[in-house]
């Protein structure tokens, strides 16, 4: 999907490469300062240890304050999973958010280029200019992640707060989260925390089955789903969001 | 309904639209050519104009419902779509908008080649009906497949995502093309009575129309049972069209009985039954083909009535239906 981008995504991505550039230079991020020496694909990612997550959702809110995300539509939540019979009951969390995969479905679907996987950090965005709001990758998603923003008319969703990121600082939800459950970083980088969670820890990605190599991925994450109910399990997921039932 | 649908609609009806017109200029274009593709007496000249007249009508009005579910159209940015060709990929949707322009040029050239009523053999829109009619098929066939592909081409939608679905929009197409075609040529024909070449020509669409919707059977047939003999995802997705218990239980909606009823039964038994009734009796007692006139208008309605169901089925059946387990 790289070929023929309107001039304004061209200049987008541009000023974009400049910016992380500059601060990769000037050596105080990390993150950035990282990628600049070492010259290698970076993958953002980030690691959910649902063990420490309270189910506060203020990753939600944080989000919804960080991008003015419209009433009725959320770029990231919490989904609350309860199972079992009393007293052999359990409440999980699942905080949920863009996967960033290594193969997005929602990319290969866009008829016109607007959104794209990006080369220099794995972000997958979306460019507000070029989207015309078919929703077609809302369809596309696996994970479904996006929405139409009821303003912009454009198709919208998470994007590791790209903007603070590429400043050197961390993504919204992962700032405020309050029992640091969330850890974001270059998955590619051995030497990155997230890189070195992952691989002492047991984790698990959303529908591997689907083929699309998530890029969230989640320490004792429960599995569970409501079409267990028809093997006589109790299962009960509220998404808080909505959409009440997981597509 | 318990999940939010993204496509409504203006998309279900732009999909049953873009079948009837690509499916009327296919049949119209193939008609007059294995007539002879010219004029003459004995070529099925007025079914294939009326065919011809007929498509350019729902495709556009399809494309403009189309525009009218775009995010950007739907907070005023009334134009934001030509962006669909600045770029040409592999999305679906792409190919789909290029297909679909090229389609809609070659319908009007193809309707301005049927303008006039009489049978000039030999004048200068010969060559032009005959050459167009020639491109109108293959490009009417893809953008009848197309609308398929479009919704087939997401693992996410398990509903959706089978080659059957591309086949069963195509003879669902042709079977609408017919339809229409076999509708105006019946509401067009006004008491006048049946004549050798009306009843010739209308043997062929009634035949053709059964033989559309035996195929569309069979498909159907392969659509449920592969996947209803899977497990998982598509098994899953797939009882929402069968048993209406299942699909409000689990969906919140009960599409079991729009399908069994509306697409199955009205769309396609019914419309077979009748038309299989009227070719055999014709057959079987070698008398000149000839069905009442309410008949040759209940038939189309009915199968017409079949393939918007069978669209919005599908899109509504597609979209509240997932993959199972996170």
């Amino acid at each position: 999907m790289k070929t023929n981008v309107s001039s304004t995504r061209r200049d987008f991505l541009h000023k974009l490469g400049v910016s992380a550039a500059a601060t990769a230079v000037a050596g105080t991020q990390p993150l950035t300062a990282h990628a600049a020496v070492r010259k290698r694909n970076i993958q953002y990612a980030m690691l959910i240890d649902t063990r420490r997550c309270t189910g506060c959702h203020a990753c939600s809110v944080a989000c919804k304050a960080e991008y003015d995300v419209p009433l009725g539509v959320n770029r990231s939540w919490v989904e609350y999973v309860e199972k079992g019979d009393y007293p052999n009951v359990t409440r999980n969390f699942l905080p949920r958010l863009c996967n960033h995969c290594d193969h997005p479905d929602c990319v290969s679907v866009c008829p016109t280029g607007a959104t794209y996987k990006r080369e220099e950090d794995g972000v997958v965005v979306i460019d507000e200019d070029v989207c015309i709001g078919c929703g077609y990758c809302i369809q596309a998603c696996p994970y479904d992640m996006r929405f139409l923003n009821p303003v912009t008319g454009t198709a919208e969703k998470c994007d590791f707060c790209e903007h603070l990121v590429s400043k050197g600082i961390q993504p919204a939800c992962v700032e405020t989260c309050i029992g640091s459950a969330r850890i974001f970083g270059d998955i590619n980088d051995p030497t990155s925390e997230i890189a070195q969670m992952i691989a002492t820890n047991p984790v698990s990605v959303l529908r591997p089955d689907k083929g699309t190599e998530p890029n969230v991925y989640y320490i004792a994450a429960d599995h569970s789903g409501e079409h267990e109910r028809q093997r006589n399990r109790y299962v009960r997921v509220t998404t808080h969001r909505k959409q009440k039932i997981r597509r | 309904m318990s999940t939010e649908l993204h496509w409504g609609f203006p998309v279900i009806s732009y999909l049953f639209l873009a079948g009837l017109g690509a499916g009327a200029l296919t049949v119209s274009a193939s008609m007059f050519l294995s007539s002879g593709g010219t004029a003459s007496a004995k070529s099925y000249f007025p079914e294939a104009r009326y065919g011809a007249l007929i498509a350019p009508v729902p495709v556009i009005l399809g494309t403009f419902l189309l525009i009218f579910e775009l995010g950007s159209f739907q907070v005023g940015d009334w134009f934001k779509w030509i962006k669909l060709f600045q770029v040409i990929n592999l999305s679906p949707m792409s190919i789909g908008s290029w297909l679909l322009t090229i389609f809609i040029g070659i319908s009007l050239v193809y309707a301005y080649a049927f303008w006039p009523r009489s049978r000039m053999t030999g004048d200068q829109l010969d060559k032009l009906r005959k050459t167009v009619a020639w491109i109108g098929i293959p490009m009417g066939i893809a953008v009848a497949v197309y609308t398929g592909v479009l919704l087939g081409a997401m693992p996410s939608r398990p509903f959706w995502n089978t080659p059957m679905l591309a086949i069963l929009f195509l003879l669902s197409a042709m079977s609408s093309g017919v339809a229409v075609i076999m509708l105006v040529r019946a509401l067009s024909r006004n008491g006048r009575a049946e004549s050798e070449d009306t009843a010739r020509s209308g043997y062929l669409l009634t035949k053709s129309d059964a033989m559309l919707i035996g195929f569309e059977l069979l498909v159907v047939f392969l659509f449920i049972m592969f996947a209803h003999l899977t497990v998982g995802d598509v098994r899953h997705a797939v009882s929402i069209i069968l048993f209406s218990d299942r699909s409000i239980e689990l969906f919140g909606v009960n599409m079991a009985v729009t399908f069994w009823f509306w697409v199955i039964v009205v769309g396609l038994l019914i419309p077979v039954t009748i038309e299989l009734f009227y070719i055999r009796s014709g057959r079987r007692h070698q008398k000149q083909f000839s069905v009442p006139r309410s008949v040759e208008i209940f038939v189309p309605i009915a199968v017409l009535v079949g393939g918007f169901m069978l669209r919005y089925v599908v899109v509504i059946a597609g979209q509240v239906t997932g993959s199972i387990g996170i």
